[in-house]
Parts: structure tokens; sequence; C-alpha cells
């Protein structure tokens, strides 16, 4: 199998990266780029833990191919923040407790970073329904929703 | 394991036609979102493809076009996109329905409309709505164009008409009478991110109290997703009451029972397909009276 060269805007960098055709987007991100803060639950598609944001929109990255990103712009959580300084919807999470394993935080993060770009008002069902593609096994949802809701006013 | 691959995006149509005709171990991929937790979980429908051919951004198959008479709604259009789209919510809002309650946002935004039918499981959320709506696929090679009704199209579960070489390139949705209203229903295990355990859709319009046409499209309870002929046909021109819902609903669990056979989860299953479809027809007709 041949290597291939695919370029894309990666936390508001540009890069290029060779790897091969059939390498998940979640495993070149991991363990190539070394962002280990996108997380690997199900591996199918169905938790969200690897949940990142492509051209803006929620995506897992589990289901998709490395090639698949040639010429998109992708966002992580290592990519919210700027000089060191958090969000408010991070610090928001912080602040009402809606982290506990953290293990679906940084995907569970994302699809609120996806929601209120395109919403920035959204009611609590609209809330759930963005998050409804990331489970939470210490079901710390109501935290969650509560510091998607503060970031909403805020 | 995702098997060594080669990966080819064509910009064109034509491009990825000749790509496929050229190379019969090579694979359309378009959201992706069966295509790599089937590998991932080595299933045997993915086993040999050597090539994966990306369409998902082809431009004739993205697109969602409004007609005089129908809605055209391109293969690689995706379900957040069907969603939100408004031509699809004022003319066949039972597919936008489907569309919301289908995986989760995530997939949403990368499944696409024809990828959801292709592989013909019986759970594919689209089918209900697109069987109701008499819809018709359009189905392209590099030699000829043709056209199928989506029930010719869905020959058995996992199968379809599609031959090697071969895209599924729009979906052409005639539009249906304004007196028609209809409901899609979904059952899985949780409300979300569920794969449908039971699913359906029903179109109905009515006349002076009678049941002028009814339409009834199967998703996940019977083998493939089809429509109920016989009972649509008994209804025509019966009067629209409780007493002839429970005929029709007594009729279809029958119907059903004749198709899929005993299972181990008739017990359950018939009694709620017969309730079910007897509650989504009176509300369907409580709403039109008020």
């Amino acid at each position: 199998m041949r290597k291939i060269k695919i370029q894309f805007k990666l936390n508001h960098n540009d890069i290029v990266v060779e790897t091969f055709p059939n390498r998940r987007l979640l495993d070149l991100l991991r363990d190539d780029l070394n962002l280990t803060g996108t997380k690997e639950g199900c591996g199918i598609g169905e938790c969200g833990a690897c949940t990142i944001l492509i051209n803006n929109k929620a995506v897992n990255s589990c289901l998709i191919l490395a090639p698949e990103v040639d010429g998109k712009e992708v966002l992580t959580v290592e990519g919210l923040s700027s000089n060191g300084q958090l969000t408010t919807l991070q610090e928001n999470f912080l602040k009402y407790g809606a982290i506990q394993c953290g293990f679906c935080t940084p995907g569970m993060v994302l699809s609120a970073h996806a929601l209120l770009i395109k919403n920035s008002q959204p009611i609590e069902d609209e809330i759930k329904d963005a998050i409804a593609g990331n489970l939470c096994r210490c079901t710390g949802y109501k935290q969650i929703i509560e510091a998607i809701k503060a970031t909403v006013k805020s | 394991m995702i098997p060594e691959l080669e990966y080819k995006k064509p910009k064109t149509l034509n491009a990825a036609l000749k790509f496929l005709n050229q190379n019969a171990k090579a694979k359309v991929l378009a959201g992706g979102t069966d295509i790599i937790p089937g590998f991932h979980i080595e299933s045997k429908r993915f086993i040999d493809i050597k090539t994966l051919v990306d369409i998902k951004e082809i431009p004739e198959l993205r697109k969602i076009v409004e007609k005089k008479d129908s809605i055209e709604v391109g293969a690689a259009v995706t379900f957040a996109e069907i969603c939100e789209h408004p031509v699809i919510r004022k003319y066949v809002p039972l597919l936008a329905d489907a569309a919301s309650m289908l995986g989760s946002l995530q997939i949403r935004n990368r499944a696409t409309i024809a990828g959801n039918f292709v592989n013909n499981a019986p759970c594919a959320d689209s089918v209900p709505p697109l069987l109701v709506y008499d819809a018709k696929i359009q189905i392209q090679s590099e030699k000829r164009i043709s056209e199928i009704s989506l029930q010719k199209f869905l020959l058995q579960p996992y199968k379809t008409a599609l031959k090697k070489g071969e895209i599924v390139t729009k979906i052409i949705i005639p539009k249906p009478p304004e007196d028609f209203r209809g409901l899609f229903y979904k059952l899985g295990r949780r409300r979300a991110v569920a794969i449908s355990r039971i699913s359906l859709a029903l179109l109905i319009s009515l006349e002076n109290g009678l049941i002028k046409e009814l339409k009834i499209g199967s998703g996940a309870v019977t083998p493939i997703g089809m429509r109920l002929y016989d009972v649509e046909k008994y209804a025509k021109g019966k009067i629209a009451s409780r007493e002839t819902f429970r005929e029709l609903a007594i009729m279809l669990g029958q119907k059903v029972l004749g198709i899929t056979g005993l299972r181990w989860s008739s017990v359950y299953k018939l009694p709620v397909i017969q309730n079910l479809f007897y509650q989504l027809l009176s509300k369907l007709v409580e709403y039109e009276k008020n």
C-alpha cells in the first residue's frame, strides 16, 4: 500500500502529512500527530468520544479515513483554547462540574461548540439533540447541559 | 481492521463512472458511516474491496432541486441537509422527520441518502417515507442512465438491483397531492442513535369522511422495506372511522406476519405494530377533523 500526501488545516494551522489511505482520522490525530484529546470509545460511531469538527460540523473521527479530510478544516479539543486561555464553554464545563472521569468531555465540548457556532441561542431540546451522539458513562448529563446553557446566557 | 486499500476521489461523475467501470473491485464511498465500521467488525459485505471511490463531493450528487412536479435529491446529500432543507420540509415532511431521527448529529453530518438504502438493510430510516412518496431512483453507469422505482430497486435483504459499475445518482420524489397527510414512526431501543426495530410511514387523504387513498410503507417490520398494497387497496373508499382502522390494523398485522413468518419477536412486535398503526391512523384523521 502506497502512502499518500494530504493537506489540511488542523487547529488553525496548515499541515501536510503522509499517511496510508486506510488510516482512520482518529488514529492519525492520536498516534501520528499526538493529539490525544480525541478519544476512542466504541470505534463504530455510537459513543461520540472521538467527535471532532470538520468545517465546523461535528463528526465521528472513527468513521472517517485520513484522506477524506484533504483540503478541510479540522478542529480538535486542543484547538479550542488560545494562548493558554480556555473558551467560556470550557470554563463552564469546569465551573458546573460537567466533567467526571473526563473521557467523554472533549467530544462533548466539541459537539456543544459546533452547536454554538451554528445557533448562538439554542433551547434545551436543541442542546440535547446536539449532544445525543455523545455518551457520558458517568451520566453527568445534567451538569453538561447546565454548562452549555450557562454559555448561551453569557 | 481496515484492509489495505487505495483511495480515489474523482472530481466529476463521469470520471467516477469510468473508474468504476474499469475496476471491478472498487466500491463507492460517500458518508462512510456504514462501510468504515463495517470494516472494523470485519463485515462480509465489505471484504474484497481494493479501492474506495469517494463520491461525496461530486457536484452533481450534492444538489436538492425543486422541479415542477417533483423534488430531486442528489445521492450524496447528507441527512443533516435533508432535515433542514425547506423544500424537503414543505413537500415531503416524512422524509425530513425520518432524517432527523437517524443516528446522531455526527452521523447525520456524514451519512447520505443513497448510502442509507443501497445496502438494503431493513432498518434504513429513509425507506418507509421514500416508499410512500413513490420515489424513483436514477442509476447511472458509464454507458447508460436508467430510472427504477425504489420498491423495485430493493430486491431482498442486503441486495438491490444495483450492478457493478453503477452509481445511484439521484432520488426523484413526485410532489404528493396537497391533501395528503402523513406520519413517520420509528421505535428503537432508545430515542437517539438507535437502529430501528420498528419503522412505518403512512400517508392518507380523506374525502367526505371516506378514505380516498392510503399509503403504507414498512421499514424494520418486514425483511425489506415495502408497500402494503393489499391493505391500501382494501382501505380505499372505506369510512374513516375507528372501526375501519381496527379492521385495517388487524389486516396489516396478518400481512406482516405472512411476510416475515413467525419469529421470536412476533409475540411482541405483532400487537405493537397493530396498535401503532391504529394510533397513527387515528391521530392523522383526528388532526384532519380539527
